[in-house]
């Protein structure tokens, strides 16, 4: 593994920026995660090392072939890739977009970097540790009335790719923004994000995620909500060889609402996880939280929540519950959602279901003259519908239900 | 009664039909016959095998034939899929019709014609087409329009479930419908609206097998002839005065029958 020599060695890459230097100097001390670390234990060991198996793409070389693949008409959206120059200053009547400057950058990410804890924060370390100024993009949003965005992350073949995303949306400012990462064959993405949702602002935030033959992701998303925010997340993985999504959200003061609705699909061998952590920093937050996970073949979906709730976090309303669908026998799910309570005056509730479609519903529908491949089809798309609807901005453009249900 | 010549074919024929569940005999030699037309009533005990009758006429994966033939319109349709059966003219009307959340009825009754439809070589319909069509069939069962954009039966009352099913029949135009317990759990009103609905599907070219308790439906729709089932097996079949009797000396009556045969 080139980039596992690379740290290890304290081989500095080219024109390195003191953020590098920083997490090349963290990594150091370990250089891969923690294999019996409660994060990283079910992690399959030789998928994450494929994912590090490519060199790294610091030039984005190959990414002028990259072509958004569709929706084409884009007239009401404003759309980003990152690692293309993204120029953007839009300062219209209600509102502005504008570029974070350098200076504000490395003070942000060295501030969340005090914060990082090495095995939680890996992904995070060898994200920054990789991505070069190119493939940073910060934005700072205010106002109202914002047309929404699409913000795309790219990983071409054989090479490994970076790519950060920061964003601050100002006190009353109002978003709705769709993140799509896209992997090549034979490819890794890194991609981390990090949000801060200031006051009385919100955030209805999309994340689709897939690739092709053996694409990799590690995709890390950080947020920060102060009082009165909002933020709404549905997100969607699949098609990926090795996929980890990791979620922090911190109601830095409470008084502040989550919602996240988040699905993973594995096929063949896949593995694909979902880790998420919501820590309740202040009174009177609150939390809804759907994960589902849908494994087939000889594939691996994992899911590990945990919402954790101090004395500070008095009258806490969360919920977190893991519902997943079995389709092999040869499929593996593991789930853990669980919740850590020292606040006593709180509502909090967790749980876990996993069942295999549902043998009454196919057989009523296959006794009105539908197939079983459509009577499957219709009851899997009553199970993702939930969570498609949630996700903003593009849902119906995307069609992301009927190219989910074709490639099921 | 069975055995007397008719001028057709028959559209079931059930010969000697035995099946059984994870090893276990559900079914023990079952025979009935249904021409054209015909109404036939089957009651029994709760556990006697009357709806696994019916769900393995309409192809259940969890039941095995382990001996007999089910025959509809003279082709032995056994190793035949739900869908295909359903397709071809076999309507199964559910005791306790299954919700599917997420589905939405119009477009589920819409998939499930257009099935049929393209079996019998007729043109598919359109939303637009099939939004007329299942209007007129509306009014068959009295249900609002409302009933359409829903979730497949969910929160549907257990009436309008049951009213949902003869819709269903009414879309499919079967060439035979086993009702399994239609009557259970409808007050006066909505039993008779769903016995019209049947009355008004059914014709001289289909046949229908009402599974039930009670003679209350058989009150309104008049069968031509009464099976009692026991322990998987039809010991007794009578014409429609069979079912009054029962209805008076209750299933002690039948016992009998089980220790003649």
């Amino acid at each position: 593994m080139e980039i596992i020599e690379k740290i290890k060695t304290n081989k500095s890459i080219d024109n390195q920026t003191e953020i590098q230097k920083i997490c090349l100097d963290k990594l150091q001390s370990s250089p891969l995660p923690n294999p019996r670390s409660e994060q990283w234990r079910l992690s399959n060991k030789s998928k994450l090392s494929n994912f590090l198996e490519y060199s790294v793409n610091e030039n984005n070389e190959n990414n002028s072939k990259f072509e958004i693949p569709y929706p084409k008409n884009t007239q009401s959206t404003i759309r980003l890739i990152i690692g293309e120059n993204c120029q953007i200053k839009l300062i219209e009547k209600n509102y502005s977009i504008q570029k974070l400057s350098e200076g504000e950058l490395q003070k942000y990410i060295k501030e969340q970097m005090s914060f990082f804890n090495q095995n939680e924060n890996w992904s995070d370390l060898l994200n920054l540790f990789l991505s070069c100024k190119n493939n940073i993009l910060g934005l700072k949003i205010n106002g109202s009335k914002i047309p929404p965005i699409e913000i795309f992350s790219h990983a071409s073949s054989n090479s490994l790719n970076a790519k950060t995303l920061i964003i601050f949306l100002e006190k009353n400012c109002n978003v709705e923004l769709l993140q799509v990462n896209l992997g090549e064959d034979n490819s890794s993405l890194s991609q981390s994000t990090f949000f801060c949702l200031e006051e009385n602002s919100s955030l209805n935030h999309g994340v689709v995620s897939y690739g092709v033959n053996k694409s990799n992701l590690l995709n890390s998303l950080n947020v920060i909500q102060q009082k009165n925010s909002e933020y709404n997340l549905g997100s969607l993985h699949f098609k990926f060889n090795y996929a980890r999504f990791e979620i922090r959200i911190k109601q830095s003061e409470g008084n502040a609402k989550t919602n996240i609705k988040g699905m993973q699909i594995t096929k063949k061998d896949e593995q694909i996880s979902t880790y998420t952590k919501i820590d309740f920093d202040g009174p009177n937050g609150f939390l809804d939280q759907i994960n589902k996970s849908l494994a087939d073949d000889k594939s691996h979906a994992i899911f590990e929540g945990s919402i954790i709730v101090p004395k500070i976090a008095q009258k806490t309303d969360a919920s977190q519950l893991s519902r997943n669908l079995l389709l092999s026998n040869r499929a593996q799910i593991d789930t853990k959602p669980q919740l850590e309570i020292i606040a006593d005056d709180v509502k909090c509730k967790h749980g876990a279901t996993i069942s295999q479609l549902n043998e009454e519903e196919l057989f009523y529908m296959r006794t009105r003259g539908i197939t079983l491949t459509e009577a499957s089809k219709l009851q899997l798309s009553s199970y993702f519908q939930e969570i498609i609807s949630f996700i903003p901005v593009s849902k119906d453009r995307w069609d992301l239900l009927d190219k989910i249900l074709n490639e099921n | 009664m069975q055995s007397k010549m008719k001028e057709s074919d028959p559209i079931l024929e059930v010969k000697n039909l035995s099946a059984s569940t994870d090893n276990l005999p559900i079914l023990k030699g079952v025979s009935l016959t249904v021409y054209p037309g015909e109404i036939h009533a089957i009651m029994g005990r709760n556990g006697c095998g009357k709806s696994t009758l019916s769900k393995i006429i309409a192809g259940h994966p969890s039941y095995n034939i382990t001996n007999g033939d089910i025959k509809f319109l003279g082709k032995n349709i056994n190793s035949l899929e739900p869908e295909e059966r359903s397709q071809s003219g076999i309507f199964l009307g559910f005791q306790y019709p299954i919700e599917i959340p997420g589905v939405s009825n119009l477009e589920f009754l819409r998939v499930s014609t257009n099935a049929r439809r393209k079996f019998l070589n007729k043109e598919e319909l359109d939303t637009f087409d099939f939004e007329e069509l299942v209007k007129e069939k509306l009014e068959i069962v009295k249900m609002d329009q409302a009933f359409l954009s829903r979730s497949v039966n969910q929160g549907f009352s257990g009436g309008e479930k049951k009213r949902n099913e003869i819709l269903q029949m009414a879309l499919l135009e079967p060439k035979i419908a086993i009702l399994d317990e239609t009557d259970s759990g409808l007050d006066i009103d909505a039993l008779r609206i769903v016995a019209s609905g049947i009355k008004r599907i059914s014709n001289a070219q289909t046949g229908i097998i009402l599974i039930t308790h009670y003679q209350r439906l058989l009150d309104e729709i008049k069968p031509n002839y009464v099976h009692v089932m026991s322990d998987g097996q039809i010991i007794k079949t009578g014409e429609s005065d069979l079912a009054l009797e029962l209805e008076k000396k209750g299933y002690e009556w039948t016992d009998n029958f089980i220790k003649e045969t």
